[in-house]
């Protein structure tokens, strides 16, 4: 990720010898992109509430948990995957908290709805779900949403350096090289 | 909001905080409750043993007035909700509501069916499997267990009424329990957690939200307050008791607003 990071600044440096017309459409393509971006928590979060809603309504189209249990054998106790999902979310929380202190950009949102959606139906499995469905709630909600922040103020932080990259370009018709800072 | 320092700061606080305080919040709560439900099923299997042991001699001796006595004064005990033992076709055969006695059971019924589900009927289930829960006419839940009565050898060879030697089950007791203690102290429980984490909640923000003032927003406000002042007045000095990183920078801009003063001063004197 750190690698992309670097060719990306690598990319708007020879940018700089570009005219600057293009380099300010590489500007404007790239604050596009970074607002499309920042949206991405969001979006993981919708379909974590899709997928929380099947939950509540029991997985209806799923076969009964004594025939998946049938096939595939008995599945973990209900204690086990608790203890799995407490240090899960922990986990998560800390990973999340440690990407927004180091500003790396990371897209971990979707993976997430992954792993909830495991818990859901492992609980499902076990026929422990209307016990604990609120607690796979609350910890995917509480995961996204400081993904979502996370995510919202990487972008938000990236788009006003782009803008001040614009502004330079627009009153010096060239970037300022000799900023390392804007080139993150 | 989140462009100042204490959205930016406070904002994921809340959202870690209170999420992971929710997640084990309900999940303690769950396990409590799993420990307490199973706690409540194991005293009812032994108090359906108590019930089976004390009417086991007037059961040997056919005697049908004690049985009954018995049966009536179990179902006089607070919290017990109904009380009746079953013969091997599924009519009441002793109950501590009168009305019950005779009638015959639906074998597809609730507590019936865990063993009649199969063409042949289970004869041996675990403490778990005996129990079952529902909510009674009153609305009252209701844990009930459904203990069978084996044929034993000074049953099958008791000289007062036979049973062959291959009957497994003679009948089954059915005896059903108020779950109302057990919902009473599981809703106190419950409660008492919720009162819990509201406060640690709050406390962790208010800890937060104190330290962060203390310690960062309002030294920021006295250097914010220290820059606007210096650049009307260049004699203002830098403020004192800030912490080590804010006082290096209160310093640099000090420094620098001195220099700044004494360059101007030196060519207003040259332009002289």
């Amino acid at each position: 990720m750190e690698q992309s990071e670097n060719n990306e600044a690598v990319t708007l440096r020879n940018a700089a010898c570009h005219t600057p017309a293009s380099q300010r459409k590489d500007l404007l393509d790239e604050i596009k992109r970074l607002r499309r971006f920042s949206n991405r928590g969001l979006w993981a979060l919708s379909l974590f509430l899709v997928v929380s809603t099947l939950a509540w309504r029991d997985f209806w189209f799923l076969p009964s948990p004594e025939r998946i249990v049938a096939a595939l054998g008995a599945p973990p106790t209900a204690m086990v995957i608790s203890l799995v999902l407490v240090l899960y979310t922990f986990s998560a929380i800390i990973l999340s908290l440690s990407r927004m202190m180091a500003g790396i950009r990371h897209r971990s949102s979707f993976c997430h709805v992954g792993y909830l959606c495991v818990f859901y139906l492992f609980y499902y499995f076990a026929e422990a779900l209307p016990d604990n469905y609120w607690a796979v709630f609350g910890a995917g909600f509480t995961i996204l949403c400081t993904e979502s922040y996370r995510i919202w103020t990487f972008c938000n932080d990236k788009v006003t350096k782009k803008l001040e990259q614009l502004a330079f370009l627009e009153r010096n018709g060239r970037l300022p090289n000799d900023d390392p800072g804007l080139f993150d | 909001m989140f462009d100042k320092i204490a959205g930016r700061a406070l904002v994921p606080v809340g959202i870690v905080v209170t999420g992971f305080l929710v997640v084990c919040f309900v999940l303690l709560y769950s396990a409590i409750k799993n420990v307490v439900i199973h706690d409540s099923i194991v005293q009812a299997n032994n108090l359906a043993g108590i019930v089976l042991k004390s009417t086991r001699h007037a059961m040997l001796k056919s005697d049908r007035t004690v049985n009954n006595a018995i049966i009536q004064n179990i179902g006089e005990q607070e919290g017990v909700q109904h009380v009746r033992i079953f013969n091997k076709k599924g009519i009441v055969a002793f109950s501590a509501k009168g009305d019950e006695v005779h009638r015959q059971v639906d074998k597809k019924a609730e507590g019936c069916v865990v063993c009649h589900e199969k063409t042949v009927p289970v004869t041996t289930l675990g403490n778990m499997q005996k129990a079952r829960t529902f909510k009674n006419g009153l609305g009252k839940e209701v844990l009930a267990i459904t203990a069978p009565i084996y044929n034993e050898p000074e049953c099958a060879n008791a000289a007062c009424h036979v049973h062959p030697v291959s009957q497994k089950i003679l009948g089954t007791l059915d005896i059903g329990l108020s779950q109302e203690a057990t919902l009473s102290s599981l809703a106190s429980i419950r409660l008492q957690m919720i009162l819990f984490s509201i406060l640690t909640l709050v406390l962790t923000t208010a800890g937060v939200i104190t330290l962060l003032k203390m310690i960062v927003l309002t030294p920021m406000q006295k250097l914010q307050e220290y820059t606007e002042r210096s650049e009307q007045n260049s004699n203002v000095s830098h403020p004192t008791g800030l912490p080590y990183e804010l006082d290096k920078i209160a310093k640099s801009y000090y420094f620098i607003r001195n220099k700044l003063t004494e360059t101007e001063r030196q060519s207003v004197k040259s332009t002289r």
